[in-house]
């Protein structure tokens, strides 16, 4: 579903990624951890193209997402296809919960404002918060805000979904919250990619996990291989460095 | 002191004939110049958005004369000035038909519009730019994005330094005077020099502006309140 | 622009220093002084305005509040004709143009900068007095050596700018005969008659060079002390704008 061949990226002299080889396969879920400035952000930036690739190739669902010669209607409708998840939510404050997430089905996708309106209540429904539709983003806690934002993504329909470190700008006892959300989706099949520090959900949930540093994937394993036995000596330090505090 | 009385003043039928002119004048001139303003200030904001550096530079020289130069000043070189450089045929039907009104319209409307759009540009800018992304990333459009997410909430931002600029708008309309245009306080003086009753008419002038001014910040609080549910993240 | 330069070369002490010896100080000189005693008398008057708007005493509260919105709302001229009115009856005595305008000066002007003051003031982190009040320093003492050099100090962008503002007001006096920059100007336009635009050009552009330069230094100013504070205990001076506090947003145009 999405492949990176040979994908790199400088930012001026700076080279973030570093030839980047790797596929998240349908239905998988991928959490890629490492160290802060390991490029992990930039690579799932990447994805959608909030951040642009010098070099390679970077497919999604079969399209050439990143190749310049996409129209900007065509990208448009990439990107909808593809449901990302921001770090500080992004919610639109001057919209009410309702309408954030029914505003994008409506406009881009021509729904019904009608049947968006009841998918939104499902989809609200879902993550818990049915009884906040009509509330504003400000009046909401930043967990709420989060699955409110999940809510949103999930109604273009997305057949994968991109996490951008979705808990770490959240109180400690929200985050439970947010990955009880994310845990269902995948159970449900979907496709997806985080970038997190929650090793416990790393392990419970993903099929495998990258573990990035210095803008290289030096490891990809399945959970119980990386966080019992990890290979490469970096990985390796990282883990005894979470498990020290 | 003299006794203070009202009176000789409102029930006058000549007086209050004139300071009934100069207050309509001084709101048909506020009127006017609001409106130039706003679609200049409009159109300002689009040119400053468009990739050009050229454009990018004269909208900030623009700017930058009309908040460095006094408006009085504005005022004198657009009547005095700039009128006449114009073609003789264009100042004659200018002098037969207000000319002072208009170039006050004019010299108001676009000093305020400098104003206007750098308000409108302080609220685009206080948008987080996680919006874009995320409205980008949704997969709207630039234009769509912009439509739906950007300008609502750049206009909710702007709305309190639009209110006091045009309360500022509204109270320079009084310097309009100088050229001649027989607005409220220039007609205040009038009355004042024939009835010699400077009090009362100062009063009676001073109640007009704070009315329309109070009531200009009231409605402009209102909004923002309005707004505010929507307001901060 | 030949004709400019004639002017110019013509003119140009009465632009400065308008008919003194023969009258009193004019053009540029006097435009400057209003400017500078304005501000500089309106400033202490600012701050008692401000600490009395701060003030946890409803009775002080409310009257400098009516007093600084009711400013506000009525048109700069408007108050100058007032002050020109009522000087000499409360005083006994006429009053000259230009005293009439130092005193409207400076208490317009001081009305807007209290707002500045307050918003200074009220910018600091509450754990400021907090400090200074635990440590047993008194309400005056915590306020004239921990508060108030803090605020002022965050505040003199958006103090600069005031200035600037004030010098912009001096036109004003043109209508009252105070013999300004402007009203030197109009001499010229009347004697000359017959080049309006350029006289009025150079005048646009005097005050321009003047109020840029000055802008120049405020927005100087403005980097300086975030740099200064980043680091510090200072929250972001807000902006004001027309004497109201707005949210942290800000023009980058001198």
């Amino acid at each position: 579903m999405i492949r990176f061949a040979e994908v790199n990226k400088w930012y001026g002299a700076y080279h973030a990624l570093r030839d980047i080889n790797a596929e998240v396969r349908k239905g998988e879920v991928v959490v890629v951890c490492g160290p802060s400035g390991s490029g992990k952000s930039t690579l799932i930036r990447t994805v959608n193209r909030l951040e642009e690739i010098k070099s390679g190739q970077l497919l999604f669902d079969g399209h050439d997402i990143q190749s310049r010669s996409n129209s900007s209607a065509e990208l448009n409708r990439l990107r909808s296809r593809i449901g990302f998840v921001f770090q500080s939510f992004n919610l639109f404050p001057h919209l009410s919960v309702l309408d954030n997430i029914t505003l994008s089905p409506v406009r881009i996708r021509g729904e019904k404002r009608a049947v968006a309106r009841q998918k939104a209540m499902a989809l609200l429904d879902r993550v818990g918060l049915a009884n906040k539709a009509t509330a504003y983003p400000a009046q909401l806690s930043g967990g709420q805000q989060q699955r409110v934002a999940i809510a949103r993504a999930l109604a273009m329909e997305p057949p994968a979904m991109l996490f951008d470190e979705p808990t770490s700008a959240l109180d400690p006892e929200m985050v439970g919250e947010v990955l009880a959300v994310m845990r269902g989706l995948a159970d449900d099949g979907m496709t997806m990619m985080c970038v997190t520090h929650e090793m416990g959900f790393a392990r419970d949930v993903a099929d495998r996990v990258w573990f990035m540093d210095e803008g290289r994937i030096l490891e990809t394993a399945t959970p119980e291989d990386f966080f019992t036995a990890p290979q490469h000596p970096r990985a390796r330090r990282f883990l005894s460095d979470l498990r020290a505090h | 002191m003299h006794d203070f009385n009202l009176a000789v003043i409102l029930q006058n039928p000549e007086f209050r004939a004139m300071l009934i002119a100069g207050a309509e004048l001084t709101l048909v001139v506020a009127v006017l110049s609001w409106l130039l303003a706003m679609l200049l200030a409009l159109v300002l904001l689009t040119v400053r958005l468009l990739p050009s550096t050229l454009a990018q530079r004269a909208v900030a020289a623009y700017v930058s004369y009309h908040r460095n130069v006094p408006t009085l000043v504005q005022l004198m070189l657009w009547y005095f000035g700039i009128s006449n450089l114009l073609p003789q045929g264009l100042q004659d039907w200018l002098n037969d038909h207000d000319a002072e009104a208009i170039f006050a319209v004019i010299a108001l409307g676009l000093c305020q519009a400098a104003y206007f759009s750098e308000d409108m540009r302080s609220g685009l800018r206080a948008i987080p730019p996680g919006q874009i992304e995320a409205a980008r990333a949704l997969g709207h459009s630039y234009v769509g994005a912009m439509r739906y997410v950007i300008l609502p909430q750049a206009i909710r931002n702007a709305i309190p330094a639009l209110v006091n600029h045009t309360v500022s708008l509204f109270k320079n309309s009084s310097l309009a005077m100088a050229i001649g245009v027989a607005e409220m306080t220039h007609m205040v003086r009038e009355v004042e020099s024939r009835s010699f009753r400077t009090f009362e008419v100062y009063t009676v002038a001073t109640v007009f502006y704070l009315v329309f001014s109070l009531l200009l910040m009231g409605a402009g609080a209102l909004l923002a309140r309005q707004y505010r549910a929507a307001a901060a993240r | 622009m030949l004709d400019i330069a004639h002017i110019l070369r013509d003119n140009w002490l009465l632009l400065l220093i308008g008919q003194y010896p023969y009258g009193p100080l004019g053009g540029i000189a006097a435009t400057l002084i209003l400017s500078v005693l304005g501000i500089s008398l309106a400033f202490p008057l600012s701050v008692a305005l401000a600490l009395a708007r701060l003030s946890p005493w409803a009775w002080l509260r409310w009257p400098v509040t009516g007093l600084v919105y009711g400013l506000r709302g009525v048109p700069l001229l408007l108050i100058i004709l007032w002050t020109y009115f009522l000087l000499p009856v409360l005083i006994g005595q006429t009053v000259s143009g230009f005293t009439t305008m130092i005193c409207t000066l400076v208490v317009y002007e001081a009305c807007y900068l209290s707002e500045v003051v307050r918003a200074g003031i009220q910018a600091l982190p509450k754990g400021q007095s907090e400090a200074a009040r635990s440590l047993g320093h008194g309400y005056v003492r915590s306020l004239r050596y921990v508060i108030l050099p803090q605020a002022l100090y965050n505040m003199l962008p958006s103090m600069l700018s005031q200035f600037i503002t004030t010098i912009q007001d001096t036109t004003l006096g043109y209508v009252i005969n105070v013999q300004e920059l402007t009203f030197a100007a109009n001499q010229i336009n009347n004697q000359l008659l017959t080049q309006p635009f350029q006289v009025f050009f150079i005048l646009a552009v005097t005050y321009f060079v003047v109020c840029f330069t000055l802008t120049s230094l405020a927005h100087l100013l403005e980097r300086r002390v975030a740099r200064r504070r980043l680091g510090g205990v200072a929250a972001l001076a807000p902006e004001i704008v027309d004497g109201v506090v707005m949210p942290a947003i800000r023009s980058e145009v001198p």
